[in-house]
């Protein structure tokens, strides 16, 4: 009896309290989740994109909000972790109750986040995330003609694209005979590793090894060593920020000195790899999705922005994706008039046509890949302290020299 | 053959300052009885500290050894006396929650140096960091070499004091028996506070010799916890000779994992040699020997 007592009152209360919550939702902020690594080894780049999405709510809400109503934006930590990142996303859908998510660091994350957000139907705007597979309807058990089930959208390319503008710099420019590939091994490192041989043996690059290693090694002289032996004349490395300034400083250490030093992006384009490297970093090329400096309308002033507000040597690539998707939120939300269920949000997304710092954001199908935002990528190199955009030519700001004289280079 | 060797040579000096992490552990390991989760955040505080004493008072990290070493003692001390201890006065109190009690502690030390220092990764550049000294075709990294150095240095200086002083005798007299310690006069409360302190000093020393090889930022310590957990084990439990030859197996056998099979499973093979280890030698290599 007792037990029956406590559970009625418990209900009732919970009851009430329902009603209470309903009432006053009206005027309040509309809320969107925001899934991010805010700790843990990735947390430097949640805290870049977090600041991003926080630089581009107040502006949206200076200049009105959205009919009025304050945007916000719930921030929910992955900790970089899949498991945790899973019930995260749980969290927001269930107890924070947003009707969109945004957000999504590492591959592996998102991936296993997304697959909770397909379930609960609702939309995912995925801002970093890049495994293939993310938008890939065949991997959540639909097909590509399943566009109103599926959920997930991206607006950044996927890692298999990384490359694409590396690739016109090394059959015009570089023309290498052969490459050692070092990536990390989660989804991100193994996948990008995997594209980029492809691509290689579409130019013509014999690849002459591949291996993995598990972030947050101490020693990476024997992966460097074994590269060394094979003399390869470029290596190409996809790899998070501290292990890549940690592999080019003990690349020096070891002397090795292959024509080019390749990244794939994520840790190679970030400010701390260069002040981690130090002079190790100098002359490091990097694919990219982005430069403050390309012809993109905006992207000047939110890198200029950033750095007034947050200081420090301002975004990268990984910045102005978080801001981007700010704005399209913003966009789909505004668009949405009023109706802010997933349902509609979803809808409001499939017609998503517009310009962001990112570049133009829409959402189209190509391959086995539906809702995916597709854009061009560059090259960047480190040259003296500063991030230059190198390729493609005729958006550069800097001048490509090759071959590199790395004897000169390290020894100053 | 110079692979081989350049890869036996990076084990040993990796080893090294595995070895150095391990034997604070297992001091802890052997007094309190409890396995110190909290080990690594202590590991991360005593980087911090060097990195702050390098970036504003330009203290070279391999001296700052020498303030390092007494503020995460005291420090330590403090954890140990009113936070640990009353844990483990109670007897009603299971030995897990004393270990769920580091647990806590850890995290709250993550948090705070968030909160203090920001996610941003560290790391300090001195003349040296990025020397090396070629032996024939053999290179050592520097920073590797004196840090392995003055690991060998602390650990002959805590085995002289377990040996030859009363202190030291007091605290193998704990770890072999509390009671008939008691019996003999020693306060075992005393020495169990001391312990702590003294096991997060060498772990302390650990962290500024590692600051230099390495980089720092909040979550750096569950990394070396499992390190020092896996040592402790290697070597068995409370043994500090055990933990010397765990250091440098597990040291050794990651790096020639890494150039032999696989860098990606560098952990995966430490993880095996412990389970093997388990599995064959439960009490640790401290069977082999006789201490």
């Amino acid at each position: 009896m007792r037990i029956r007592t406590f559970l009625i009152v418990v209900l009732s209360a919970a009851l009430v309290f329902s009603f209470f919550s309903c009432g006053k939702k009206e005027t309040g902020p509309i809320k969107i989740g925001v899934l991010l690594p805010l700790t843990g080894p990735q947390a430097k780049f949640g805290e870049m994109e977090k600041n991003s999405f926080e630089l581009a709510r107040e502006k949206i809400n200076t200049a009105g909000g959205i009919d009025g109503r304050n945007l916000e934006f719930v921030y929910e930590d992955d900790t970089g972790k899949p498991d945790v990142g899973r019930s995260a996303m749980e969290k927001l859908i269930s107890v924070n109750k947003v009707p969109m998510i945004t957000g999504g660091y590492s591959s592996s994350v998102t991936f296993a986040a997304a697959a909770v957000a397909q379930q609960n139907r609702v939309p995912f705007l995925v801002c970093t995330g890049s495994v293939d597979k993310i938008t890939q309807p065949e991997d959540f058990n639909l097909t590509t003609e399943d566009g109103d089930k599926f959920y997930i959208y991206r607006l950044n390319p996927p890692v298999s694209e990384y490359a694409s503008g590396l690739e016109g710099l090394l059959a015009e420019v570089v023309k290498p005979k052969s490459v050692f590939i070092l990536h990390e091994n989660t989804t991100f490192g193994t996948k990008g590793a995997a594209a980029f041989k492809k691509s290689a043996e579409k130019l013509g690059i014999e690849v002459k090894g591949m291996e993995s290693y598990s972030s947050g090694a101490v020693d990476f002289k024997p992966l460097l060593l074994n590269a060394k032996k094979t003399k390869p004349e470029m290596m190409y490395m996809v790899s998070y920020v501290m292990d890549a300034a940690l592999l080019m400083k003990q690349a020096r250490e070891l002397n090795y000195k292959p024509n080019l030093f390749v990244g794939a992006g994520a840790g190679y384009t970030m400010p701390a790899f260069k002040e981690n490297a130090g002079k190790a970093s100098d002359r490091v090329l990097s694919a990219t999705l982005w430069h403050q400096t390309l012809p993109i309308k905006g992207a000047k002033e939110y890198f200029e922005e950033y750095v007034a507000k947050y200081g420090g040597d301002g975004p990268d690539y990984h910045g102005a994706e978080a801001y981007a998707a700010a704005t399209v939120v913003a966009d789909v939300l505004k668009r949405a008039k009023g109706d802010y269920s997933s349902e509609n949000l979803k809808k409001m997304l499939d017609q998503t046509d517009m310009m962001t710092v990112f570049g133009p954001v829409k959402f189209t199908a190509y391959g086995k890949k539906i809702h995916q935002n597709k854009m061009d990528t560059y090259v960047v190199q480190w040259q003296n302290g500063e991030l230059k955009l190198i390729w493609p030519k005729e958006l550069a700001n800097a001048y490509f020299e090759y071959p590199i004289n790395w004897s000169k280079i390290w020894a100053e | 053959m110079d692979l081989f060797l350049q890869t036996l040579v990076s084990g040993l000096l990796i080893g090294g300052l595995y070895a150095i992490i391990g034997i604070g552990m297992t001091l802890i390991m052997g007094v309190l009885g409890i396995i110190n989760l909290a080990h690594g955040q202590i590991l991360m505080v005593a980087m911090y500290i060097t990195w702050v004493l390098w970036q504003y008072a330009g203290i070279d990290p391999y001296l700052s050894i020498f303030l390092t070493i007494p503020i995460v003692f005291v420090f330590a001390e403090g954890l140990s006396k009113y936070l640990l201890h009353p844990l483990i006065e109670k007897e009603s109190i299971l030995p897990e929650n004393q270990v769920l009690m580091t647990v806590g502690i850890g995290m709250v030390l993550v948090e705070l140096a968030r909160a203090i220092f920001t996610s941003d990764y560290r790391s300090v550049q001195t003349s040296y960091t990025d020397q090396s000294i070629h032996i024939s075709n053999i290179s050592l990294h520097v920073p590797l070499v004196i840090a392995f150095i003055i690991a060998i240095i602390l650990t002959v200086g805590l085995f002289w004091m377990l040996i030859r002083t009363d202190l030291g005798r007091s605290i193998r007299a704990t770890a072999q028996d509390k009671e008939a310690a008691l019996l003999m006069g020693i306060s075992a409360t005393k020495i169990t506070i001391l312990t702590y302190g003294l096991g997060s000093a060498l772990d302390a020393a650990a962290g500024s010799l590692l600051l230099p090889v390495y980089y720092l930022f909040p979550d750096v310590g569950p990394i070396f916890t499992v390190k020092a957990f896996v040592i402790t084990i290697l070597g068995g439990l409370g043994s500090t000779v055990g933990a010397i030859a765990g250091g440098l197996v597990l040291g050794i056998a990651e790096t020639f994992g890494a150039t032999y099979i696989s860098m990606g499973y560098r952990d995966a093979v430490g993880l095996v040699i412990f389970l093997l280890v388990l599995v064959f030698f439960p009490g640790g290599l401290k069977r082999l020997t006789k201490i």
